[in-house]
């Protein structure tokens, strides 16, 4: 039921009018504005030949995109926008009370809103690690392949989404310290 | 009797052994009835922690407006003038609102009524964003139906009855538009998908109608009128133009834009606003398409066909700029506002608007608001985004279009994750059913791979193949088992940290406090309540009362007394003059202060119980609202250093201000705690500055028992001679 009509890609009028102007000799055109270009400059001057080509567009690969995707996912989740408005420094500190050395502090305390840079960098990296173990999964399931690949996808898949799920359960533990109590 | 007596027990339960597919129907119906309970239930509690009251501040201004709906019928709540608030100004109230939330509780009220249970109104308004959240699992089933398969769907029902990014919206007493327009978005955005896949007209029709429904709910329906148009466009350029699109979205553009202009509040902005062309441009543009294609279909020349094409993409694009740029240069269409040109800009709203940048929620998100509010959501998210890729259709290219610009936004602004979190649960509902669905797979591809390995012939190849097969078959199906036991592991994980957030974080009901005593009981501040019946009681009718706008509603809805601003903030000028009169010196505060009518004046400390959302912690947003419209409050008066400070070293200007004298009036002689010295401000942790204040033009009226509320009476002016 469904017709799926595939659009060429729209020129725009003067490489049209180059075109046009290529075959002119071979062919009636019904375009005006190759008309009007024909008479206007192109009566007195002379366009060189050369061998261009049209730069053609394909739409690139699903998974092309579902990278780059992956890729803003790892900025968003990591409060980049956070980062650029509020511009926390990248990492805190505080001074010992009792010797005086300067601490540095990775998470920020006190609110659940609030970040330091590097704390969101590698939360963001540990949310994105855990979902590419998901797919590695998926993968190691797939039927056409070597029975080696398949066993280290899925060790690989198992082990990334243990590690991600622990590590984000640690930091959402010294970050809120009242945290499932 | 007899017969049914003789009949063997055997035989009787065998009458009731179902089919397959009768089972699978029971379980499914049976976990959604569930679900929907589920739903239901865990969001109440704060109605069993406290009583079942209103929370916040919002959701009093619709109480109110419902309470006045319920009593006077439909047309005079439409037409109603509120001389009550934004004094002396008033407020249309009919236009400035969207009356989907009022209409929908008045008429599950009216239904109530009809079937004879008398409820009070307030117990309807409570109850309606937990009732319409069940609603919303039902809807997310059917979508998850209708892009992947059944699985999806229930278990896109289960992961968002729980979510906490949906809870915190629609908890039981949180009457607000959002509580509604969750369900009218998914709704809506189901309808259209189901449109599409189709290319019924009366799906397309239902998906208008959805639409209108979203609009007269929340100011949010921008977000749909965006989206629908980006995604025709993807479709377009992905080639994936049909008629079941165009059919799709041409009745829901017109329809939908009929049927919004109907909301006073909206009127003509579907034409006139710059928000609003994305859609209108892609309208045009599906016309061109549906154009060509009939042309191409008519004409059977392919060159002349090309020719033509270019004309018409040539024209279509200059007639399109033209008009865009006629409409904005005669300013017909108006600019994108503030509000939603900060989630594009997000820069914008900090370096102009001051209002908008200081409300809470219109903060950037930062990681661990978003593991707060989604837990394991975020890992099954990409996951289920790489699935959906996998296997491309209509269906799926949507649900990622509006997962990955849901997410941008949430990124933006906290309040937002509300948006992006059914998108959210959808997409990782799909990571899971796929998973699962393989696993399962490998649970039972033991038996199949025995039985063909039986009837076919025994080919050498095929022999060692089957035996290296039947080694590792045990292995893997223990390790499916075992995964299959992590999932669901994960899963329990992710409700029990629902159920935590949903009962620590988002259950306040906001206008009642909870701290923990001495020796760990719980300890209830109801202050607020206490002010606002005082003024219910103990004012005249029509004294006027100056407080923060925040307080605005709660004020009229409890107190019923006129307030000067409130939380609609629509006027920034009423706004900064108020803000200007508690930055300035008293007197020249009492000449605005009469020159606005005020009889008493409202001001939150939180000194004594260390309650840190007071006006004194605000004071730096008044200052700065009143001095972007009155630039003779300048906010470095009031710093010292660049530091906000109260305690002995703050500026003079801080020190004597209105804010400052009424917040802190006979505080000096307070003690707060125990070996601190008299006057020591808990919030700030300091003990104040200025200790021996005097007001001259106004007197001490209420301060409730935990100081948390002043009230001040201004004095009437001195006999002349």
């Amino acid at each position: 039921m469904s017709q799926k009509t595939k659009m060429a890609p729209k020129p725009d009028p003067q490489s049209a009018s180059n075109v046009a102007a290529a075959d002119a000799a071979s062919q009636f055109s019904m375009d005006p504005f190759f008309h009007v270009l024909k008479l206007v400059p192109f009566s007195f001057l002379r366009p060189p030949r050369l061998r261009l080509k049209l730069p053609s567009f394909s739409l690139p690969s699903a998974m092309t995109v579902f990278s780059l995707i992956l890729l803003t996912y790892f900025m968003v989740v990591s409060g980049f926008i956070y980062d650029v408005i509020v511009e926390p420094p990248g990492i805190g500190s505080t001074q010992d009370p009792a010797t005086g050395a300067v601490r540095p502090v990775v998470f920020l305390p006190g609110r659940v809103n609030g970040q330091y840079i590097i704390e969101g960098l590698s939360s963001g990296f540990m949310f994105v690690l855990g979902g590419i173990g998901i797919v590695l999964l998926d993968l190691a399931l797939d039927k056409n392949r070597a029975r080696n690949i398949k066993v280290s996808y899925s060790i690989a898949g198992i082990s990334s989404i243990v590690i991600a799920y622990v590590m984000t359960t640690l930091f959402i533990r010294i970050k809120i310290p009242g945290y499932l109590r | 009797m007899a017969a049914v007596a003789t009949m063997p027990v055997s035989d009787l339960l065998k009458s009731f052994k179902l089919k397959t597919k009768q089972q699978e129907l029971l379980i499914r119906v049976s976990i959604l009835c569930l679900v929907y309970i589920l739903a239901f239930i865990t969001r109440l509690f704060s109605v069993l922690r406290y009583e079942s009251m209103i929370h916040e501040f919002d959701p009093y201004f619709n109480y109110r407006t419902t309470l006045y709906l319920t009593q006077n019928g439909f047309y005079d709540f439409w037409n109603w003038f509120d001389y009550e608030s934004w004094y002396p100004l008033g407020r249309i109230v009919g236009g400035t609102l969207y009356p989907g939330l009022m209409i929908t509780a008045a008429l599950i009220y009216r239904i109530l009524h009809f079937l004879r249970f008398a409820v009070h109104i307030r117990e309807v308004c409570v109850l309606t964003a937990p009732f319409f959240a069940s609603n919303t699992t039902l809807v997310a089933y059917f979508f998850g139906k209708e892009i992947w398969d059944t699985g999806a769907g229930l278990v896109a029902a289960i992961l968002i009855s729980v979510c906490p990014g949906y809870i915190s919206r629609s908890v039981a007493g949180s009457y607000d538009n959002e509580g509604v327009a969750i369900f009218a978005l998914l709704f809506t955005f189901y309808l259209f998908v189901k449109a599409v896949n189709t290319g019924s007209l009366a799906w397309s029709l239902a998906s208008a109608f959805g639409y209108f429904y979203m609009v007269s709910a929340w100011g949010g329906y921008v977000f749909i009128i965006n989206l629908i148009p980006l995604y025709v466009l993807v479709l377009l350029i992905t080639g994936r133009y049909s008629m079941r699109l165009y059919v799709a979205y041409n009745c829901m553009y017109v329809l939908g834009m009929l049927l919004a202009m109907q909301i006073r509040f909206v009127g003509f902005q579907h034409v006139q606003s710059g928000e609003h062309m994305a859609a209108m441009g892609v309208f045009f543009l599906m016309q061109v398409f549906y154009f060509l294609d009939w042309v191409k279909h008519m004409l059977s020349d392919t060159k002349l066909f090309q020719a033509f094409l270019r004309i018409t993409v040539t024209c279509a694009v200059a007639v399109g700029t033209i008009a865009l740029g006629l409409g904005m240069l005669s300013g017909y269409i108006s600019p994108w506002t503030g509000r939603f040109y900060s989630l594009l800009d997000p820069t914008y709203a900090k370096d102009h608007i001051p209002i908008i940048a200081s409300v809470s929620e219109h903060q950037p998100t930062a990681w661990s608001s978003f593991m707060f509010d989604f837990h394991i959501l975020l890992f099954l998210f990409p996951a289920g985004l790489y699935f959906c890729f996998k296997r491309l259709s209509d269906a799926t290219i949507f649900i990622v279009m509006y997962g990955l610009t849901s997410m941008y936004f949430a990124g933006v602004m906290v309040r937002l994750i509300l948006v992006a979190t059914p998108a959210v649960c959808l997409i990782s509902s799909i990571a899971v059913s796929a998973t699962v669905k393989n696993l399962t797979v490998l649970l039972r591809s033991k038996n199949k791979g025995v039985q063909t390995g039986s009837t076919k012939g025994s080919s050498s190849s095929k022999a060692s193949s089957k035996a290296l097969l039947d080694q590792s078959q045990p292995f893997q199906k223990n390790g499916a088992i075992a995964l299959l036991f992590g999932a669901f592991y994960l899963l329990s994980k992710y409700a029990t940290h629902c159920t935590w957030v949903t009962s620590e974080a988002y259950s306040s009901p906001s206008i009642v406090l909870a701290a923990r005593g001495a020796h760990g009981n719980r300890v209830i501040f109801d202050d607020y309540r206490e002010a606002y019946f005082w003024l219910r009681q103990n004012t005249p009718p029509d004294a006027k009362v100056m407080s923060w706008w925040d307080y605005g509603y709660q004020i009229t809805a409890m107190g019923n007394r006129t307030v000067i601003v409130d939380n609609n903030t629509w006027n920034n000028t009423h706004i900064a003059t108020v803000g200007r009169a508690m930055s300035s010196y008293e007197d020249e505060a009492i000449e605005i202060m009469r020159s606005l009518d005020v009889n008493y004046v409202l001001v939150v400390f939180g000194g004594v119980t260390g309650y840190s959302s007071d006006d004194i912690n605000k004071f730096l947003w008044m200052v700065r609202i009143g001095g972007g419209v009155f630039p003779v409050i300048k906010e470095p008066d009031y710093l010292v250093n660049g530091e906000y400070r109260v305690d002995k070293g703050a500026a003079p200007k801080m020190l004597n201000c209105l804010m400052y004298k009424l917040c802190y009036y006979r505080f000096g002689e307070m003690l707060t705690e125990y070996g601190k010295p008299p006057g020591y401000d808990r919030a700030r942790g300091v003990e104040i500055g200025n200790k021996d204040i005097k007001l001259e033009h106004l007197e001490e009226a209420f301060t409730t028992s935990n100081w948390i509320v002043r009230i001040y009476k201004v004095k009437p002016p001195n006999n002349r001679w």
